[in-house]
C-alpha cells in the first residue's frame, strides 16, 4: 500500500499547479515551457519531457536508491519511466496545454477534435479487439451486468451524498449531482482498462450497453434526484445518433478492419504498445479540448470554492471507485472464482468503467435544461473538473496496479526489493506484452550495470525471475498462447545468461533444462494436434513455427543435459529450491517410492517421467497423470477398481471433459489387473466413448468410432481368450468379481451387453453418413469402414454363436443383413474386395500401434480375425444370416430380416422368390403395427419389388406394388429419402428432426426417377387400353388414379412441349397410344434417361416395346372395333409388328374375356365384330344389379367390423389358409395373429392372388389418409378378374367400388 | 429322348416324401420303363433295403446284381440279427397278440377305451409295456414286409393307445400297410382319417402341419389313380386351400397329377378355374408338359402350342408310376388313362376354340385334334348329336359354323342377383347368432 499511496502523492503534484501557475520553479512550468514549443503530438514527446523529470520523481518517492540511481544511464532512465507513465503524462500534457494556449484547443474543438478522438479509441479499440477477448466478455457477463447495473442504477444514488453540499455558487454541486447520473465514459474508461490489461473487450461492452441504455435512465434519475421530481427533456435521437457514430460505427469499422486484413491484425498485434499510447494521446485530447473551451470559465470562479467542488469531484469518484470494488470483490467471491486470472481482468475493467461518468452526455443534457438548475457554463465546470479527475486518478490507479501485479509475482522478500527492480521488472513485464525493439536493446546495458553491483540475493533474485517467468510461460502453454511463449522463452535465455554468470556454473540450472523439456513435449504436442493448430490465429501459429526452430536450435546445445534430466530427473529434483502446491508434493512422494523400487524397466521410467512432466502442463490432466505416474508394481486390483470407481462417478457431472474421461479410462484399461477387470473397464470406455457425442443430432466423431470398433474387438479378444468369462446385463455381478484372476476356475460374470453396443454403433455409422455430405470425399472415405463395423459384427455373432446365446447372435446378424441387403453383387463384389484391401492397410497401422511406449499388463493377443469374411455371392451370405434369424430371432428382427432378404431377392431380379417370401410371411398385413423404420423398409422392398417385376417383365404386379407408394404425394418421405413438404399439414420442428433422422444415406437410395417411370409406364400399360375399353361405360373404372390425374393435367394444356421429365415423357407416350401409335410412344420412352441405370437395360427395353405393342393393340380394338365389321389378322399383324399368332392369342383372350364381342372367322383369318346393344331398359337392370350387390358387400362388411371379421364362411376359411401358410413360411411366431383383416379381400381363390393390391395399405405412419388401402385393395380385386375369367367379371367389378 | 424322359420323371422329387416301402413300387415301375439302367435302380434299391428288416429281399437282389450266389457277409449277420430281434418283439406282444388271437377275450373289448384298459390290465394282466410291445412288433412286422400281419396289428393297437402322437404314427402305418397291400377302399378310409387328424391336430410348428400334408398327398397318389373314385377325391383334397398352400410352398410337382385330375374328370370343371391362377403363379417354379398343355389352352389360347404340348403329355403320362398304369388286356397293354386324357384333352381344346370362332375349317380342327379328317367329323357330329356343342358342318365347304351364343340379357340379369338372397340371408343369421351371443353373455 505504501507504494500507491507514495505514487498518489507523486501524481498529485502535477495536479496544484493548475492553480498556481505562476509559482516558477514548479514542475508544472517546466512541463509548460517544454511543451510549448513542441506544440504537436508525437510519439517524440516523452523524451523531452523525461528529460527533467527523473530527479524529482524519483526523489519525490524518497527512495533510497537516488544515490545508484544517479549511475543509471540518464536517457534510459528517462525513457522507461516515461512509457511507464504515459498516460498521466499525457493528460497532464494535455491540460498544461490547454492552460497555457486555449487558442489551439478552442480551434481543435471547433472542429469537434474531441469527437474524432474518441471515434480514433474505438477504431483502435476495434483493431486491437481479438475474437477470443469477445468470448472471455460474454464469460464475463456476471461482471458486466453488474458493472451496467452499477452505472445505470446503483451510481446515480450517490448524487444525492453530493447534494447535501452546501457551495456558493450551488450550480457547481447541482453540476456534480447530474454527472452523477451519467453512464461511463465513453473513452477513458476503454482506454484505461485496455491499458491496466484488463478485459477491454468487456469494458467494451458495458461502455456501448450503458451508454445506450443510459439515454432511458438519465432523465429519470435528474428528474427525480436533482430537479425533484420535475421531468426533464431530453435529446434522445440526437444523443442516441451521436453515440452511435462515435461509438458503435469506429468499434465495428475497427473490428472489420482487423478481420479483412489478416496482416494488418498480424501488425497491431506486434504493435500493441503503439496502440496502447495512440489510445492515450486520443485520451488526452479529451482534457486538453475541453480545458481550452473552459478555460476562461475556469478563472472565473472563485478558486477556492472551485477547489472545494473540485474535491467533491474528487471524493465523488473514489467513493464510486471504493463502492465498486467492493462491490465487484463481493460478487467475485460470491462466484467463487475470485483468484483466477480472467476473473481479475474483468474485475478491472468494470472496476474502471463502472466508476467513471461521462462529460459529452453531461453537456449535452445541460445544454437541453436550458438554464432550468442555473447558469449552464457553472453547472458544466465542475464536471469538467470531475473528470478530469477521474481520468488522472484511473491512470495513476492503473499505473499503481501494473507495478503491484508485476512486483507481487516476484514477491517473496519483497522487503528488500529496491525500487530499480520493480521498474526492471515492469519493463520486462511490458517486454512480455509487446516485442519493443528499443526497449530490448536497453536490457544488455542493464545486464552490465547488474553485474557491476553483484550482491548476495541477486543470485536468489534472479532466480525467483526465471521461476517467474517459466511460470509466465506455464501459463502462455496453457492457454496456447505462442506469441507469449515465444516472448518469454527469448527472455528465460537472457535471464540464463545472467544466471549463469552469477553462478559462474558451466552447466545451466535445473529448473531451465526442466523449462526446455516441458516446452519441448508442448511443443510436440501442439504439432501433433494438427486440428489445434488449424485453429490457430495467424500470428500464433507463425509463433509457433519460429519457437520450434528456435528451440530445436537452443536444445541443441543442451541436449546432454536434457537427456540425462530425461532419464533421472529426481537427482536435480532434490536440488531444486522451488516450492510446489500440494498436488506436485504428493507426486514427488509418489516418484520416490518410485526410486526406491528398483525392479523398473527402463522403459516404464521413460513413461513415467514423460507423464510427470506433463503433470506440469495441465493441471486438467492431473488426475489422469497421477493414473500414469504410478508404479505398477503397486497397482493393484483395488486401486486400480477405486481410480476406476472415481472416474466412473466423474462421468456425467458437469464438467467432466468427455474426451479427458476416455483417455483415463483408456489408460485404465492397460494397468487393469485381471482380464474380467479390463473387461469391465473397456465396456465403460466404449461407454464413455458414446457419451463423447450428446444429443441425438450430431454423430460419434469418425475417429472415436474407430477406436470404439477397436475397443469391441479387444473386448472378443478377452472374451474369445477367457471362455469362463461371461457377459451378461441382466444380473448385478458381485462387486469383487472381477478380481478373480485369469485361471479362476468357475466363471465370472462382467456386466455389459455386446448387443447394445453394437447395435449403437452401427446406429453411429449411419448416422455419419446421414450427415456426410454424399457427394463429397469423405463419403466414401466413410463408406470405406463398412467393412470394419462387418468383421466386428461378424466376430460379435460368431461369439455368441459359440456362447450358444442365438437370440443374441440373431440380433448381431440383422445388423449385418442391413448393411447389405441393398448391395447388388457387383457392390457387394467390391466391398469383398475392400475389406481385403482395408486388412493389410490395418494390419500397418496396427503394428505402429502396438510397437507404441506403453503395454498394458494384460495383453491380449489379437485372437479375433480382424478383417471380415464374405462367401463368393451376397446372395449366399444372406441366406446364411438370414435362415439364422428365422430360426433365432425375436419377431421383429425377423420381421426385418424377411424383408431385407424380399429386397435382395427383388434386386437379384428372384421376383417369384421375393412375392412368395412376402406373401408367406405376411408382413403386409401387420407392418402397420411395427416401427417406423421397420415400415420405411417395408415401402423400400415394395419399391424395389416393384421394380423388379418391371424388369422381369410383369407388368400388373409391378404397378401393384408401387401404386400405393405413389397415391399420395410422398414418395420421398415414404421411402425416407428426403423431406416432402407437404401443402396441407405444417409439420412442427421436432417432427422434421424426427424425420430426418430417419433419412437413408444416400448409397442406400432407391432411384426416385427411375422409380416414377416404371410406375408411370406401368400405370399407362394398363389404363390406357382399360380407358379405351371402359370409355363408352357409364361409370369407369379407374385402375390408377395418380396416372389419371397427371393425363387430366397434361390434356388440359393448350399446347404440348417436348417432354422434359419423367412424367412429361410418360403423357407424350400416352398421348401416342392412345392413338395405337405404338412406334412414337415406344421412342419417346426410350429417349428416357433412366434406362442406363439398368443393368440389363436392352432387353427391358424389348420387353417394354412388346408390351406397348400388345396394348397398342388392345387399344386400338377397343377404340376402332365398332367401326369394323370384320378384321383381318394379317392386317393386324402387320400394323402392330406382332407375329399372327400373338395377334391370336391377344384377340382370343379378350374374346374369352368377354372385353372384345367378336369371333374368329377361321377359313378367313379374320374377326367378325358382333355388335351387341343394350336397351335402356336392360342397361338399366344391369345398373341395378350392381347397385344390389354392392349394398350386400357393405352390409357385409359393416357385419364383418361389427363381430370381428369372424362369421362369413368366406373370410374365415381365407383365414385359416392365411394362418397354415404363414406357419409354413415364417416357421412359428405369432404372425397369424395379426390377420384380422386379411379377409377383406373379398377375392376368390387362396392368397396368392390376393398378392396385387395388399402391398400398400398399411403404410400409413403419420396417421393420415388411412382408406387408401382398400382403394389399391379393390383395384387389385377387380384386376384379377379382368385377366382371368368372363363370368366373374361383374362381380370382381363391383367389388371395385367398394372402396 | 431319353433325356427329355427323365427330366420329367418325378421319383427324385417324390420319392423323398415316402416311406421306404412305397418306393419300391415306384421302382419297379421304372425298372419295367427301363427309364434307367438296370444296375442302378437295383443298387438303388439295396440301399433302401439296408435300413429295413427285408434282408432277404436284399439278398435277392444283390444275387441278380452281382450274378453271384455268395450273400455279403453283413447281410448274413444282419438278418441272423433281424430274426432274434423278430423273436424278442414277439415274445414282449405274445400275450397281447394270444389275447388278440382269441375271439371271445376280443368280444369282450368296447368301444369304451378306458374300460378296455382297465379290463385288459386287471383280467389278463396286459398293460402299457405289453400295449407297446404291440406297436413295436407291427412296426417290425411292417419292415420285415409283412404288411398284413402289421395292419392288423396296427388296428388293434389304436383301439389301446392312449398316445394321440403314437396313434396317428399307427395311422400311417397302417396306411401304409394298405396301400402297399393295394387295398384301395380301406387305404382310402384310412387317408381321410389321417386327413382328419393332421386338419383337427395342433401341431407343434406349422411347418410340420405343412409337412404332413404333403407327406399325405404323396401317399394318397397311390390310391387316387387306383381308385375309381380317386380323380374325385384327388382334385377335392389338393385344391383345398390348405393343401394347395402347401403344394405351392413344397410341393408343386404335384400340380402335374392334379392337372392330370383336372383334364380327366369332367365334374370337377367348376375349379378348373381356380386352379388355372395357380398355374400361372407358379409357371415360374414348375414346368410340367402337363400344366403347360393347361396353360396353353386357358392362358394363352396357343392352341398349337396346346397341340405339341399334348404329345408331350402322351410322353410323360406313359412313364410317369402313379399315371402310367398298365392294363394287360390279352396280348398288349394299353395305358387306359392315357387315352382317357387324350380325349379330354382334345376336348378341351376344341371347347375352348369353338368359343372363340364362328367358322371353322374341318381340316384345321382335325389337324388339331390329332386326328384325321374324318375321324374330327365324326367325332365332332357325334358332340352336336350329345348336344354338347351348338353348331353345324356345312359339308359344301368342310367348315364347322357355330351358332351365335350371345348370353340371355335376363339370364345374365339371374345371374347376378343370384347369390344376393343367399349372401343376405346368412347375414341375417350372423346378426342374429351375434346378437344372442352378446345378450348371453
Amino acid at each position: 500500500m505504501a507504494t500507491i499511496a507514495s505514487l498518489l502523492a507523486s501524481t498529485r503534484n502535477p495536479f496544484p499547479c493548475f492553480r498556481q501557475p505562476l509559482y516558477p520553479g514548479s514542475r508544472s512550468l517546466v512541463f509548460r515551457r517544454y511543451l510549448e514549443p513542441c506544440g504537436r503530438r508525437t510519439p517524440t514527446v516523452p523524451r523531452f519531457i523525461r528529460a527533467c523529470q527523473p530527479s524529482e520523481k524519483v526523489g519525490g518517492d524518497g527512495g533510497g536508491v537516488s544515490a545508484s540511481a544517479k549511475s543509471y544511464h540518464f536517457g534510459n532512465e528517462l525513457l522507461s519511466f516515461a512509457s511507464d507513465n504515459f498516460l498521466p503524462l499525457a493528460l497532464v500534457t494535455g491540460v498544461g496545454m490547454g492552460f497555457a494556449n486555449p487558442s489551439l484547443g478552442c480551434l481543435a474543438d471547433k472542429y469537434s477534435l474531441s469527437k474524432f478522438s474518441t471515434c480514433g479509441i474505438f477504431i483502435i479499440s476495434g483493431l486491437t479487439l481479438r475474437t477470443e477477448a469477445i468470448g472471455a466478455a460474454v464469460k464475463g457477463w456476471p461482471l458486466g451486468i453488474f458493472g451496467l447495473a452499477s452505472i445505470l442504477l446503483l451510481t446515480p444514488s450517490f448524487s444525492r451524498l453530493v447534494m447535501l453540499f452546501q457551495l456558493q455558487p450551488q450550480e457547481l454541486v447541482t453540476g456534480l449531482g447530474i454527472f452523477c447520473c451519467m453512464p461511463t465514459t465513453l473513452s477513458s474508461g476503454v482506454a484505461l482498462t485496455h491499458l491496466a490489461g484488463g478485459n477491454s473487450a468487456l469494458a467494451l461492452a458495458v461502455t456501448v450497453a450503458s451508454n445506450l441504455l443510459g439515454i432511458l435512465t438519465i432523465p429519470f434519475w435528474v428528474s427525480r434526484y436533482i430537479a425533484g421530481g420535475v421531468g426533464v427533456s431530453f435529446p434522445t435521437d440526437q444523443l442516441f445518433r451521436s453515440l452511435i457514430v462515435t461509438l458503435l460505427i469506429p468499434l465495428i469499422i475497427g473490428k472489420v478492419i482487423r478481420e479483412t486484413f489478416k496482416g494488418f491484425a498480424n501488425f497491431v498485434d506486434n504493435n500493441r504498445k503503439l496502440f496502447s499510447r495512440m489510445n492515450a494521446i486520443c485520451l488526452s485530447l479529451v482534457p486538453w479540448v475541453q480545458v481550452s473551451r473552459s478555460r476562461s470559465l475556469l478563472l472565473s470562479v472563485e478558486p477556492k470554492v472551485f477547489l472545494a467542488a473540485i474535491g467533491i469531484g474528487i471524493l465523488l469518484h473514489l467513493s464510486l471507485l471504493a463502492f465498486n470494488a467492493l462491490s465487484i470483490r463481493i460478487l467475485s467471491g460470491l462466484s467463487g472464482d475470485y483468484n483466477s486470472k480472467n476473473s481479475k481482468g474483468n474485475g478491472t475493467a468494470v472496476l474502471l468503467v463502472a466508476s467513471q461518468k461521462t462529460l459529452p452526455v453531461m453537456v449535452a443534457v445541460v445544454e437541453q435544461l436550458r438554464g432550468a438548475f442555473g447558469e449552464p457554463g457553472l453547472l458544466v465546470l465542475p464536471c469538467v473538473a470531475a473528470h478530469l479527475n477521474q481520468i488522472m486518478i484511473d491512470s495513476i490507479l492503473v499505473n499503481v496496479w501494473l507495478r503491484k501485479s508485476n512486483a507481487s509475482s516476484t514477491d517473496g522478500g519483497s522487503d528488500s526489493e529496491d525500487e530499480s527492480d520493480i521498474e526492471e521488472e515492469i519493463q520486462e513485464v511490458q517486454n512480455n506484452d509487446i516485442n519493443n525493439r528499443y526497449l530490448q536493446d536497453n536490457s544488455d546495458d542493464d545486464d552490465d550495470i547488474d553485474t557491476k553491483r553483484v550482491i548476495k540475493p541477486t543470485k536468489d533474485k534472479r532466480f525467483e525471475e526465471m521461476t517467474h517467468t517459466v511460470e509466465q510461460m506455464k501459463n502462455a502453454m496453457k492457454i496456447n498462447d505462442w506469441v507469449s511463449l515465444q516472448e518469454n522463452f527469448d527472455k528465460v535465455n537472457k535471464q540464463l545468461e545472467k544466471v549463469m554468470r552469477i553462478t559462474e556454473a558451466v552447466k545451466p540450472p535445473t529448473l531451465y533444462i526442466k523449462t526446455l523439456v516441458m516446452l519441448e513435449d508442448f511443443l510436440n504436442e501442439a504439432l501433433a494436434n494438427k486440428e489445434a493448430k488449424k485453429k490457430m490465429s495467424p500470428s500464433n501459429s507463425k509463433a509457433l513455427n519460429a519457437m520450434r526452430q528456435k528451440l530445436k536450435k537452443n536444445n541443441k546445445l543442451y541436449e546432454e543435459d536434457i537427456n540425462k534430466y530425461r532419464e533421472a530427473p529426481e537427482v536435480e529434483e532434490e536440488n531444486e529450491p522451488e516450492d510446489e502446491d500440494d498436488d506436485d508434493e504428493e507426486d514427488e512422494d509418489e516418484f520416490e517410492d518410485d526410486d526406491s523400487k528398483e525392479a523398473v524397466t527402463d522403459e516404464e521410467v521413460d513413461e513415467t517421467t514423460d507423464t510427470r512432466w506433463e503433470t506440469m502442463l495441465n493441471k486438467k490432466d492431473k488426475q489422469m497423470e497421477k493414473l500414469l505416474s504410478k508404479d505398477p508394481k503397486e497397482i493393484t486390483w483395488d486401486w486400480v477398481n477405486q481410480k476406476f470407481k472415481e472416474i466412473m462417478a466423474a462421468r456425467g457431472r458437469k464438467g467432466t471433459a468427455r474426451f479427458d474421461l476416455v483417455d483415463q479410462l483408456t489408460h485404465l484399461t492397460k494397468i487393469a489387473k485381471t482380464p474380467a477387470q479390463k473387461l469391465e473397464i473397456l465396456f465403460s470406455v466404449i461407454s464413455a466413448q458414446f457419451d463423447v457425442n450428446p444429443g441425438f443430432s450430431g454423430h460419434m466423431p469418425i475417429k472415436v468410432w474407430k477406436k470404439c470398433v477397436l475397443n469391441m474387438l479387444t473386448i472378443l479378444d478377452i472374451l474369445v481368450k477367457y471362455t469362463n468369462i461371461v457377459v451378461d446385463d441382466t444380473i448385478e455381478p458381485d462387486e469383487n468379481e472381477t478380481s478373480k484372476p485369469a485361471d479362476y476356475d468357475g466363471t465370472i460374470r462382467v456386466w455389459g451387453n455386446l448387443v447394445a453396443f453394437i447395435e449403437r454403433i452401427d446406429t453411429e455409422f449411419f448416422k455419419s453418413l446421414q450427415s456426410i455430405d454424399p457427394h463429397t470425399r469423405e463419403y466414401v472415405e466413410r463408406l470405406r469402414d463398412e467393412p470394419m463395423f462387418l468383421a466386428l459384427a461378424q466376430n460379435i455373432q460368431d461369439y455368441f454363436e459359440r456362447m450358444g446365446d442365438f437370440k443374441a447372435a440373431a440380433k448381431v446378424a440383422l445388423r449385418r443383413v442391413e448393411s447389405i441387403y441393398y448391395k447388388p453383387q457387383e457392390v457387394y463384389e467390391a466391398m469383398r474386395k475392400l475389406a481385403e484391401l482395408v486388412e493389410e492397410d490395418e494390419e500397418a497401422e496396427d503394428a505402429e500401434e502396438e510397437s507404441g511406449p506403453i503395454s498394458s499388463f494384460i495383453v491380449v493377443p489379437e485372437v479375433v480375425p480382424r478383417k471380415p469374411t464374405f462367401p463368393e455371392s451376397g446372395r449366399a451370405m444372406m441366406d446364411l444370416l438370414v435362415s439364422l434369424i428365422y430360426r433365432n430371432g425375436d419377431e421383429r428382427t425377423k420381421a426385418r430380416a424377411m424383408l431385407c432378404d424380399i429386397y435382395h431377392h427383388a434386386l437379384m431380379d428372384n421376383f417369384g422368390t421375393a412375392r412368395d417370401l412376402l406373401l408367406m410371411s405376411h408382413l403386409q398385413d401387420n407392418i402397420q403395427h411395427m416401427d417406423i423404420s421397420t415400415q420405411i423398409l417395408f415401402n423400400r422392398t415394395m419399391a424395389q419389388l416393384g421394380l423388379c417385376a418391371f424388369r422381369v417383365g410383369m407388368i400388373t404386379e409391378s404397378h401393384s406394388c408401387l401404386s400405393e407408394l405413389y397415391s399420395g404425394q410422398r414418395v420421398r418421405e415414404l421411402l425416407a429419402q428426403g423431406v416432402s413438404q407437404s401443402r396441407y399439414h405444417e409439420k412442427t420442428p421436432e417432427q422434421e428432426r424426427m424425420e430426418r433422422r430417419r433419412q437413408m444415406p444416400y448409397h442406400m437410395h432407391i432411384n426416385l426417377e427411375l422409380l416414377e417411370a416404371v410406375h408411370l409406364i406401368g400405370a399407362m400399360l394398363l389404363e390406357v387400353p382399360n380407358m379405351a375399353a371402359n370409355s363408352l361405360e357409364a361409370r369407369r373404372r379407374v385402375i390408377s388414379k395418380n396416372f389419371r390425374r397427371l393425363l387430366e393435367i397434361s390434356e388440359r394444356q393448350a399446347f404440348n412441349a417436348p417432354p422434359e421429365n419423367v412424367r412429361d415423357h410418360v403423357m407424350a407416350a400416352t398421348r401416342a397410344l392412345t392413338k395405337g401409335d405404338f412406334q412414337t410412344a415406344f421412342e419417346v420412352l426410350n429417349s428416357l434417361e433412366v434406362w442406363r441405370m439398368l443393368k440389363n437395360r436392352d432387353s427391358i427395353l424389348e420387353m417394354v416395346k412388346a408390351r406397348i405393342k400388345e396394348e397398342a393393340l388392345r387399344t386400338y380394338l377397343f377404340t376402332y372395333s365398332s367401326s369394323y365389321e370384320s378384321l383381318s389378322l394379317e392386317q393386324l399383324a402387320k400394323m402392330f409388328d406382332v407375329t399372327e399368332a400373338q395377334v391370336h392369342s391377344i384377340v382370343s383372350k379378350m374374346m374369352i374375356n368377354e372385353e372384345l364381342h367378336a369371333s374368329w372367322d377361321q377359313p378367313t383369318r379374320c374377326i367378325v365384330f358382333h355388335e351387341v346393344q343394350h336397351s335402356r331398359l336392360q342397361s338399366l337392370a344391369f345398373q341395378l344389379t350392381e347397385k344390389l350387390s354392392v349394398l350386400a358387400e357393405s352390409n357385409e362388411r359393416a357385419m364383418e367390423a361389427r363381430t370381428g371379421g369372424g362369421g362369413l364362411d368366406l373370410s374365415s376359411r381365407r383365414r385359416d389358409n392365411n394362418q397354415d401358410y404363414a406357419g409354413a413360411a415364417s416357421g412359428g411366431g405369432r404372425w397369424q395373429d395379426n390377420n384380422m383383416n386379411s379377409g377383406y379381400g373379398g377375392r376368390q381363390g387362396n392368397n396368392r392372388s390376393g398378392y396385387g393390391g395388399r402391398p400398400g395399405q398399411p403404410r400409413d405412419w403419420s396417421g393420415q389418409n388411412r382408406g387408401g388401402g382398400y382403394a389399391a385393395r379393390a383395384g387389385s380385386g377387380n384386376r384379377g378378374g379382368m385377366q382371368m375369367d368372363g363370368s366373374t367379371r361383374m362381380v370382381s367389378l363391383n367389388r371395385g367400388v367398394r372402396a | 429322348m431319353a433325356e427329355t424322359k427323365e427330366n420329367y420323371d418325378l421319383t427324385p422329387r417324390v420319392a423323398p416324401n415316402l416311406d421306404r416301402h412305397l418306393v419300391f413300387p415306384i421302382l419297379e415301375f421304372l425298372q419295367e420303363r427301363q427309364l434307367y439302367p438296370d444296375e442302378q435302380i437295383l443298387k438303388f434299391k439295396i440301399e433302401l433295403l439296408n435300413k429295413t428288416n427285408m434282408v432277404d429281399y436284399a439278398m435277392d437282389i444283390h444275387k441278380s446284381l452281382y450274378h453271384t450266389e455268395d450273400a455279403p457277409q453283413d447281410m448274413v449277420e444282419r438278418r441272423a440279427e433281424v430274426v432274434a430281434r423278430l423273436k424278442s418283439l414277439e415274445e414282449a406282444a405274445a400275450p397281447l397278440v394270444t389275447f388278440l388271437l382269441n375271439p371271445n377275450a376280443v368280444q369282450e373289448l368296447r368301444a369304451d377305451k378306458q374300460y378296455n384298459l382297465q379290463m385288459l390290465k386287471e383280467r389278463y394282466q396286459i398293460g402299457p409295456d405289453q400295449i407297446e410291445a404291440l406297436y413295436q412288433y407291427a412296426k417290425f412286422q411292417f419292415e420285415c414286409g409283412n404288411y398284413s400281419g402289421a395292419a392288423d396289428y396296427l388296428y388293434q393297437y389304436r383301439t389301446l393307445c392312449s398316445n394321440l402322437e403314437r396313434s396317428l404314427s399307427a395311422l400311417w402305418g397302417k396306411l401304409a400297410s394298405e396301400i402297399l397291400m393295394q387295398n384301395w377302399d380301406i387305404a382310402l378310409e384310412e387317408l381321410n382319417r389321417v386327413k382328419e387328424i393332421i386338419d383337427s391336430k395342433s401341431f407343434a410348428s406349422p411347418l410340420n402341419q405343412v409337412q404332413n400334408r404333403i407327406w399325405l398327398m404323396h401317399w394318397g397318389l397311390y390310391i387316387f389313380f387306383n381308385h375309381e373314385n380317386g380323380r374325385t377325391q384327388i382334385i377335392d383334397l389338393f385344391i383345398q386351400d390348405k393343401y394347395m398352400n402347401a403344394i405351392q410352398t413344397s410341393a408343386p410337382h404335384l400340380l402335374r397329377y392334379l392337372a392330370t385330375a383336372f383334364i380327366v374328370n369332367k365334374r370337377r370343371r367348376p375349379q378348373l378355374k381356380e386352379f388355372i391362377k395357380v398355374i400361372q403363379q407358379e409357371h415360374y417354379s414348375y414346368k410340367d408338359p402337363i400344366v403347360e398343355f393347361l396353360a396353353c389352352v386357358f392362358v394363352n389360347y396357343d392352341f398349337d402350342g396346346a397341340q405339341r404340348k399334348m404329345k408331350e403329355c402322351e410322353e410323360v403320362i406313359v412313364n410317369d408310376p402313379f399315371l402310367g398304369k398298365r392294363v394287360e388286356d390279352g396280348n398288349f397293354s394299353t395305358v387306359p388313362l392315357k387315352d382317357e386324357f387324350l380325349e379330354n384333352a382334345r376336348l378341351f381344346i376344341f371347347e375352348t376354340y369353338c368359343r372363340i370362332h364362328q367358322r371353322i375349317d374341318m381340316g384345321v380342327l382335325a389337324e388339331k385334334l390329332n386326328l384325321n379328317y374324318e375321324e374330327a367329323e365324326r367325332w365332332i357330329v357325334n358332340l352336336i348329336r350329345t348336344s354338347k356343342l351348338d353348331a353345324k358342318i356345312d359339308s359344301e365347304s368342310g367348315t364347322v359354323i357355330m351358332e351365335p351364343t350371345q348370353p340371355n340379357v335376363h339370364e345374365q340379369l339371374v345371374n347376378h342377383t343370384k347369390a344376393l338372397s343367399g349372401r343376405t340371408y346368412k347375414l341375417v343369421t350372423q346378426l342374429l347368432e351375434h346378437s344372442q351371443g352378446q345378450a348371453a353373455r
